[in-house]
């Protein structure tokens, strides 16, 4: 699945910079001496603090919503001309629309975006929980069992690699709902965003799984491996014990990735027509029908363009400098 | 060498079945019966019905698939209905574009092509040269203004930056005409002008990134043993970085562009979209709509086949820059 | 540092923002677009009407070439298989007719003979037997004569099954049966004609009916007519490549790409009362999506000038068009005949006061707003649009434009009514159901908004086990007369377990006997009763709520002129267009 071209590219970086690490020499725990390389890295702050404030925002939609007084389903049709563009200026600016109104529905824009964040950040959380989640455990199997396991899932991993996308979900999200309600039921907002986090699922797992299984590939010989092997440990406790605690850092950095490709990754299928109903606010459907306005009301594109592009940014720079923070061979 | 390519060769047709078989009950998961759209508006229910079995669609599963995958190797006859005998490698008569499927691909492939792959030799190009350069002059402001970049591009949405390149060159300065495809032997310079801004718009997206891949390629290689030696040696810096670092360097590099461009060949959707060219992509996601199944088939069999001959290549690219790997 | 670039980033967008937002909307722009005009209309009683050459276009010159700009490709080129708008007025293009409609593009229409003298002899005045007379001196585009004989093979073959895509009604009323085919096999008659049809001589086509047919002069003015010989007939791929009965010929056909037609030397303008043919050619140049098209006609770079955007003007763009004179000047607006209504299942809502409460819920205004207003949709209240000839305005539940949910709740006296709303999944269709959900939400009835993938929307709502109450429908007449539109919509005799136009089930003895006392009537006198009619249903039955009628908004190059829109389709007509040298 290629939707981001970060996530990939950024996997692959991984996988070359070397394997875990050694425990840390001074008398510092791993976990500190990342944090600590984190807090002074400036961009890692600033990325991490933008995180905060839109996480926060989200987390406390309903009440910035009754803070603010319109709610995002709310219409105000009467500040909107004949052709259905908002009066005013810069797309309908006004003290009690600090982002302007939406065109043609006149749906408030700021409350929009705060709901938009909620709802793009479930997805992307979710999607990249549960795909890190397989991969790490499909990866950990193939690496450490290797042989006809091994295989198995390598050709399973390739099939999902070619198999189209977008194409995929095109034909699947819409008939999800058919299956699993009547024809006059309602379908609930948390079921046509589980929807989306199993089609995300149903691809994204490809990366992290490669990944951990050359990560655990490199660690299968090594001594404490044999040691553990030798003294009868199970297989679970072999992989979940002894080889886990050994990749957190790549997994964290993967999981750090994938967050933005699927906040990307929804934009994309709203483009196509098949996000959210309509009356779920999403950033991917904010920007995919604002993109039309570019010429007619630039305000509508802009508000929530930015704010896509600060969120996705902001998960970008704080995996990159992550990263730098676990890997220390490749600090600055 | 040739035990290998055949084991590979072995795998892609499994997973190329794999995927067929996968789009072919996908098909059937579609809410929309295609036959309806093939009648007029006054419809009955008798006419659907022999439409329907006209079309094969009221055989077994099973026998559809089989049908299918027949025609692909060795040819079928479809019926009066829909262009008599196709000849192998028979992919079908579209349900809705009254035109063998062979004949749409022959149309909108080179499209595709010429979309994606000087794109790809775009952004690779610009991608892994600021890359080395920056690993070279590491620290200096060009390394930071590349990374800086890097992250930037690539945290923008295809469509977003398409509308406004389109709004800026095609709409408003006007110096460049709208996105089209012209054959590039009909006339290069129509040809290059129709489709700069969609190279662009992807070259800009994925190169920032193979700078930053390729800069951590690089670091990582100077200050391997073999490069220091050879530094050691005496041998000239630049014959050390172009010839030997350079050549380590880009494996991975290789391995992630050919995911990237049989990707991007099946999942030109978006940018195809977004400049209004017809091309794979939005040939496929027409005929997800429509429910029309044999051209859905061969979108997707073809795009799963640059995928998995996109690895394959990588694999014998690997094998011919990097001494290390050995066929096997 | 890399924060600071992202900054700068921002910045730029900012400036992009800045740079075209600081004028103030004060609503201005958005004045009255007339596009209720009256419509009126006749059949052509003097076979002068009929006769060639069509009036000049004031302005207009030969030459150059024009082109037209089309997201899809046309579904079929076929003409026995032309059914889309598209195709219906593109086909005029390469093919002629039995009979076609003189079209001023102001609403004024004449039915006139095309390749016919006349548009029909009505043998005994009891809508029987018919007869047509083919002009002298019209040709096909290797030269040969057309005579009745291929016209009749021309409708001989829409009978072929795998044919499929273009309209039914010969077919139909030839075999007095729906299934036609059944009745009479193409294929195996290839040398003979369905039944019913007949060339006394090489200059006559005779029609005869066991039913009376009044609309039949209508209906010979679909493509399904043209005429073609029978050793050019090339079966399924006639559809990609015509051949030529018109003022052009194909001479480059790409499907989804581009099409290119040629002048026919041997048509001859002499024997066409409608077709100016003024270009040497003309060129469809698919692929650029409704936004891109606009952009492109606007921009005019190129050959962009001489070129008209068929899709219409998005709504997203109309404040563009309508805030700058010099583009203003290029764009037409007018309604076509394509109306919408909002369904009822009348076999859910059976309680006649809830479908009279949600026809005065329902907030026109909001709908039409999101729409592109007066550009795209206008305000209707009665189920048969106003481009139907005859046409009276009424209202049966006055509520004003933005409807009146006092009055609504009142009707529902205190019942909880719960209304499950189907929607196709496309964009507009989503936020038009948001639209009705608010405006009946407001008047006390709760509502579920039910998306369907839009492409089986259709197959879904034309079912008898539709499960929906109420969804968003649309009808576009083949001919602008009442008998193509009420009972095609609610006779309730034409229920089928799936197929069916009647959508809101309404089966009421006394309305279906109704349709059949007017439809026997002789077509003049029909207009009249058929606004009756409407009327009656919406105020006995109130099956629908009519929502609106769609304008169409479309923009060209300044150098493309002489096009306007057909009164009939509401699609962009060519047979005057020019390029202006």
């Amino acid at each position: 699945m290629s939707l981001s071209p970060v996530e990939g590219v950024a996997l692959a970086e991984i996988e070359s910079t070397g394997g875990p690490e050694e425990k840390g020499l001074v008398g510092r725990s791993p976990g500190q001496l990342v944090w600590s390389r984190l807090r002074r890295d400036r961009t890692a702050m600033v990325s991490g603090i933008v995180l905060a404030v839109l996480i926060l925002a989200a987390l406390a939609a309903p009440l910035i919503s009754r803070l603010y007084g319109a709610s995002p389903s709310q219409q105000f049709g009467d500040l909107l001309d004949a052709t259905g563009m908002p009066l005013g200026y810069v797309g309908g600016v006004s003290g009690d629309h600090w982002f302007g109104l939406e065109p043609g529905l006149g749906r408030d824009i700021f409350i929009r975006m705060i709901y938009g964040i909620r709802t793009s950040l479930l997805i992307a959380l979710g999607a990249a929980v549960v795909t890190t989640t397989i991969g790490v455990v499909l990866g950990i199997v193939a690496g450490y069992l290797g042989g006809v396991v091994d295989a198995v899932i390598g050709w399973f991993t390739d099939v999902a690699l070619a198999m189209p996308f977008l194409v995929f979900a095109l034909a699947v999200v819409p008939t999800f709902s058919l299956r699993f309600y009547g024809p006059r039921d309602a379908i609930p907002t948390w079921f046509a965003v589980t929807t989306l986090i199993v089609v995300f699922a149903a691809f994204g797992w490809t990366g992290t799984a490669r990944l951990v299984r050359g990560q655990v590939v490199s660690l299968r010989e090594r001594e404490f491996v044999e040691a553990a092997r030798a003294s009868g440990a199970g297989l679970g406790h072999m992989l979940f014990r002894q080889l886990l605690p050994n990749i957190w850092a790549p997994i964290l950095v993967a999981f750090s990735l994938a967050v933005p490709s699927y906040v990307t990754g929804e934009a994309a299928l709203s483009f196509l027509g098949v996000g959210l109903p309509e009356s779920v606010p999403s950033f991917g459907r904010m920007i995919y029908r604002s993109i039309d306005y570019l010429q007619t009301d630039p305000a509508y594109v802009f508000f929530p363009g930015i704010a896509i592009f600060a969120l996705v940014l902001a998960f970008n720079l704080f995996g990159d400098a992550l990263r730098d923070a676990l890997d220390p061979k490749s600090s600055r | 060498m040739v035990r290998f390519l055949l084991k590979r060769l072995l795998l892609a047709v499994s997973v190329l079945l794999a995927v067929s078989v996968v789009s072919f009950l996908m098909f059937f998961a579609l809410p929309r019966d295609p036959v309806t759209g093939m009648c007029p508006k006054n419809c009955n229910a008798e006419r659907l019905e022999r439409v329907r079995t006209e079309l094969g669609l009221n055989d077994p599963k099973p026998q559809q698939y089989v049908n299918y995958m027949k025609g692909i190797f060795v040819g079928r006859d479809l019926g009066s209905a829909q262009g008599g005998k196709c000849e192998a490698p028979c992919l079908g008569y579209s349900y809705v574009n009254s035109e063998a499927v062979s004949d749409t691909f022959a149309r909108v492939l080179p499209v595709t092509l010429n979309i994606v792959l000087p794109a790809a030799v775009l952004w690779l190009a610009i991608g892994v040269g600021l890359g080395m350069i920056s690993a070279l002059r590491r620290g200096s402001l060009l390394d930071r203004i590349s990374i800086g970049l890097t992250l930037t591009f690539a945290s923008l949405q295809l469509y977003f930056v398409g509308a406004v390149l389109l709004l800026i060159f095609v709409y408003s300065l006007k110096i460049l005409p709208t996105p089209r495809y012209t054959p590039i032997f009909e006339n290069p310079a129509e040809w290059a002008r129709g489709l700069v801004l969609a190279w662009v718009t992807l070259a800009l997206l994925f190169s920032a990134i193979y700078a930053r891949l390729s800069r951590a390629q690089m670091l990582e290689t100077l200050s391997e043993d073999f490069v220091r030696t050879a530094r050691a040696k005496g041998v000239a810096k630049r014959k050390v970085y172009g010839r030997h670092a350079l050549r380590a360097a880009i494996t991975p590099i290789v391995t992630i562009a050919g995911i990237d461009v049989g990707a991007a060949l099946g999942g030109t959707v978006i940018t195809e979209t977004t400049f209004g060219i017809q091309g794979l992509g939005r040939t496929a996601v027409e005929a997800v709509r429509q429910g029309d199944l044999p051209t859905i088939m061969a979108t997707v069999l073809i795009s799963a086949l640059f995928v998995v001959v996109a690895n394959i290549v990588v694999d014998l690219l690997y094998a011919y820059i990097d001494p290390r790997v050995r066929l096997g | 540092m890399r924060a600071r670039l992202a900054t700068a980033m921002g910045g730029a967008m900012a400036l992009v923002v800045a740079l075209s937002a600081c004028s103030k909307n004060t609503g201005d722009n958005a004045d009255k677009v007339d596009t209720n005009k009256p419509r009126s209309g006749a059949i052509a009683t003097d076979p002068k009407d009929s006769l060639g050459p069509a009036a000049e276009v004031p302005g207009a010159a030969k030459g150059g070439t024009f082109y037209i700009l089309r997201e899809n490709k046309i579904s079929h080129l076929d003409p026995q298989r032309v059914y889309s708008f598209a195709g219906l007025m593109g086909s005029q293009l390469y093919a002629r007719f039995l009979t076609t409609f003189k079209d001023d593009g102001k609403g004024n229409v004449t039915l006139v003979g095309d390749l016919a003298e006349t548009p029909g002899k009505n043998v005994n005045n009891d809508c029987k037997v018919w007869e047509f007379k083919i002009k002298q001196g019209v040709k096909f585009e290797d030269g040969r004569p057309i005579t009745s004989k291929e016209i009749a093979y021309g409708i001989a073959r829409s009978f072929d099954p795998d044919l499929t895509g273009g309209p039914t009604y010969l077919q139909e009323w030839l075999a007095d049966s729906p299934q036609y085919d059944t009745k009479w096999n193409f294929k195996a008659n290839k040398t003979s004609l369905p039944p019913g049809l007949s060339t006394p001589d090489a200059q006559t086509l005779r029609f005869e009916f066991n039913k009376p047919r009044c609309d039949l002069p209508f209906a010979v003015s679909l493509p399904a007519t043209a005429p073609l010989p029978p050793d050019k007939d090339t079966g399924v791929n006639l559809d990609n490549q015509p051949f030529s009965s018109g003022p052009y010929k194909f001479t480059k056909n790409q499907p989804g790409v581009e099409m290119v037609l040629e002048r026919n030397p041997n048509w001859d303008p002499a024997t066409d009362p409608v077709r100016h043919a003024y270009p040497d050619k003309f060129v469809w140049s698919l692929g650029s999506d409704q936004a891109t098209q606009t952009n492109r006609v606007l921009a005019g770079t190129g050959n962009d000038a001489a070129a008209v955007a068929t899709g219409g003007v998005p709504s997203e763009l109309i404040a563009k068009v309508t805030g700058d004179p010099a583009l203003k000047a290029r764009m037409i607006v007018a309604a076509t005949p394509n109306a919408f209504r909002l369904s009822i299942n009348t076999t859910r809502v059976t309680d006649l006061s809830v479908r009279q409460a949600i026809n005065y819920a329902i907030d026109r205004s909001s709908i039409t707003k999101n729409l592109g207003g007066p550009y795209g949709a206008v305000p209707l209240t009665t189920l048969l649009p106003p481009t139907t000839l005859g046409y009276q305005q009424f209202d049966a539940y006055p509520a004003g434009e933005s409807g009146n949910p006092d009055k609504a709740k009142e009707l529902l006296a205190g019942k909880s009514v719960n209304l499950v709303l189907g929607t196709g999944d496309e964009t507009w269709q989503q936020e038009t159901a948001t639209q009705v959900k608010a405006a009946l939400e407001k008047a006390g009835f709760t509502v579920t908004i039910k998306p369907i993938p839009a492409d089986g929307y259709l197959d879904f709502v034309k079912k008898k086990s539709n499960p929906w109450d109420i969804w968003v429908d649309s009808w576009a007449a083949d001919w602008p007369s009442g008998a193509a539109i009420l009972p095609v919509l609610f006779d309730g005799r034409a229920i089928k377990a799936e197929g069916s136009n009647n959508t809101s089930q309404l089966n009421n003895d006394a309305i279906n006997a109704e349709f059949d006392r007017v439809l026997a009537e002789d077509p003049a006198k029909q207009a009249e009763e058929w606004s009756k009619l409407d009327e009656r249903l919406m105020k006995e039955s109130a099956p629908a709520v009519p929502l609106y009628n769609e304008v169409i908004s479309i923009a060209h190059g300044e150098k493309a002129g002489g096009v306007f829109i057909g009164s009939i389709f509401g699609w962009p007509s060519f047979v005057n267009a020019y390029v202006k040298q």
